[in-house]
């Protein structure tokens, strides 16, 4: 009803009066500055990288950059370690995003019931997400620390001093599962306080009837409280992934991609390539993969996104 | 779907609770440990005298002179962050709709541009204009992480104004300047606080473009000045704790105090889809 007299309006006033396209002007004045700053800052950037991309430096001091087309990305796409980033990326994402979420979601679960230190519960567990990333990465390198550390103290008194006394972030084997742990832990309650939210809405008379047919309440997760909040999940499941994907603080702090590129994911390796080794070209040609292999997260959340924008158009 | 809890639960949750707390207990027993009391392997959680020496001395003057930068560079993206994203939110809210499914698809993209994509260029248009090692170079890097979420967020807020209230004010002849600044602005406060407090905290922390564009001590920000002191420091464990719990402060506070908007924004974001 609403549009029709919407439009009714806009068919009366657009031939002759000028107004709504004053009104028009007068938005777009508005929405410059920022449009302006993000395809500056932002998107021409990204359009620079590709561009950068496609040259190389060739060595010695003077020389100025030249255009070798895809030479950059043949060779990454032949060395080997192309290989290692993309395992160490897809882990790295994958373990950390199914930890934060499964931890998030059944602490939602036990969480969702009330009572007078609800609030200050809530507040102290989701401390881990409000620290700053450098911080908690610090904070976990110490926790690892072979001889001072809380975690190997634990083990020790647990297993004995042999399980006690590893080094897990100086080991290949354990260096990546030991910054996931960590990672798990700091980001899990962002999912936390989504999926809490998101109870509030599970119809509550279905889960009243499953409980009287004498359905079980794994079950009752199962088959009720879960399909009814599949978008919710869905839209954690990509935010969480993104993040994860992109994130640079917590492995840089603890390991700086090591030991021997074992913890190297896109945006370390992105780092280290431009600002330890200073070869730019290559440094901007891995971004310009990391945001094609973000491109597989990136197209779902803008269709989910604009779809419930258009829902509201 | 809300029930209050039984005796069970209430043990469990106080249980998941110190579990997941740990690490921060034992942050604040290194911190607050004295000097005199050695470690002890295996570790303990929480010293057995008290003391405050690693706070006083973890602000120190090249301590002072991070925070400072932190603080210089965290006002001056947030003002302009939130302005521009405020008005941009607005101009997005009254464009023609063509426009409107144009912008915003590129703001949510934008929002989610990998930072370690465009430093490279960003290093290099920073360097032409002969800004590295500047306040203004980790600005406009900031603007380009912060802004497309500013205007996002804003625009989420500023769309439940009811549609009714600027039609008939549109009617009324009013500009659109006027419905701005009588009706839209007055209306956006809230918005604003939370655009405000969320791009501190993501500001105040931001540590890749930090640690790429600035070269001497006197221009670090408290993020890469705490990956400093590990080398520094050896083992001085406690102090460098008493650090990160000083630059943890003033986020954890603006956080705490804006939870109650960020659990609003999300059960109507993350309900709807």
């Amino acid at each position: 009803m609403r549009s029709l007299a919407q439009s009714n309006r806009r068919r009366r006033l657009s031939p002759f009066g000028s107004s709504r396209n004053r009104a028009a002007r007068a938005g777009l004045l508005f929405l410059a500055p920022a449009v302006l700053g993000v395809a500056a800052l932002v998107f021409w950037p990204l359009v620079q990288a590709v561009w950068q991309s496609m040259h190389k430096t060739p060595s010695g001091f003077s020389s100025a950059s030249e255009f070798v087309g895809f030479a950059n990305y043949i060779d990454i796409v032949s060395g080997n370690s192309f290989f290692f980033l993309i395992v160490n990326s897809f882990a790295w994402t994958l373990f950390v995003v199914v930890g934060q979420n499964v931890m998030g979601f059944l602490f939602a679960l036990a969480f969702n019931a009330r009572w007078q230190l609800s609030g200050i519960l809530r507040a102290i567990i989701i401390l881990p997400w409000v620290l700053p990333g450098v911080v908690a990465a610090v904070l976990w390198r110490f926790m690892y620390d072979p001889q001072l550390g809380l975690i190997s103290s634990v083990l020790e008194r647990l297993f004995g001093p042999e399980l006690g006394r590893s080094q897990f972030l100086a080991d290949t084997n354990t260096a990546l599962a030991a910054v996931i742990v960590a990672a798990i832990w700091k980001g899990f309650p962002f999912a936390f306080l989504i999926y809490l939210a998101g109870l509030q809405n599970v119809d509550r008379s279905q889960v009243e009837a499953a409980t009287m047919d004498g359905a079980r309440f794994p079950r009752i997760v199962l088959s009720v409280i879960i399909p009814s909040m599949r978008p919710v999940i869905a839209l954690t499941l990509l935010l969480t992934a993104i993040f994860t994907f992109n994130y640079f603080d917590m492995i840089w702090v603890m390991t700086k991609g090591g030991p021997l590129n074992s913890t190297h994911i896109f945006p370390t390796f992105i780092f280290q390539t431009g600002f330890g080794q200073f070869n730019f070209e290559m440094a901007a040609a891995y971004g310009v993969l990391a945001f094609a292999l973000l491109l597989i997260l990136l197209v779902p959340y803008l269709r989910h996104s604009l779809k419930s924008e258009r829902d509201e158009d | 779907m809300n029930q209050r809890a039984s005796i069970q639960n209430r043990v469990f949750q106080v249980l998941i609770t110190a579990t997941v707390a740990m690490p921060l207990v034992w942050m604040l027993g290194v911190a607050l440990k004295p000097s005199s009391e050695p470690f002890s392997s295996p570790a303990q959680l929480w010293p057995n005298s008290i003391t405050f020496d690693n706070f006083l001395s973890s602000w120190r003057p090249e301590f002072q002179t991070y925070f400072l930068n932190s603080l210089i560079v965290s006002f001056a993206t947030v003002t302009i962050s939130v302005l521009l994203g405020l008005l941009g939110a607005y101009g997005l809210l009254r464009s023609p709709r063509k426009i409107r499914w144009l912008v915003y698809p590129a703001l949510l993209m934008g929002q989610m541009v990998p930072a370690a994509s465009i430093i490279i260029p960003i290093f290099a248009m920073v360097r032409n204009l002969g800004l590295i090692d500047t306040h203004l170079a980790l600005i406009l890097a900031y603007i380009a992480l912060t802004l497309p979420l500013s205007t996002v967020m804003n625009y989420a807020f500023m769309r439940s104004i009811p549609k009714d209230v600027i039609e008939a004010a549109t009617v009324d002849g009013a500009s659109t300047f006027r419905i701005f600044f009588q009706i839209v602005l007055p209306l956006s406060v809230p918005a604003v606080v939370a655009t405000g407090v969320w791009l501190t905290v993501v500001v105040w922390q931001e540590f890749l473009f930090a640690l790429a564009m600035t070269t001497s001590q006197s221009m670090r920000t408290l993020p890469v000045g705490l990956n400093d002191f590990i080398g520094q420091y050896g083992i001085r464990y406690g102090e460098l704790m008493a650090t990160s719990i000083v630059m943890s402060v003033p986020v954890v506070i603006l956080f705490l105090f804006l939870q109650r908007y960020f659990v609003q924004g999300l059960l109507s974001g993350a309900t709807k889809g």
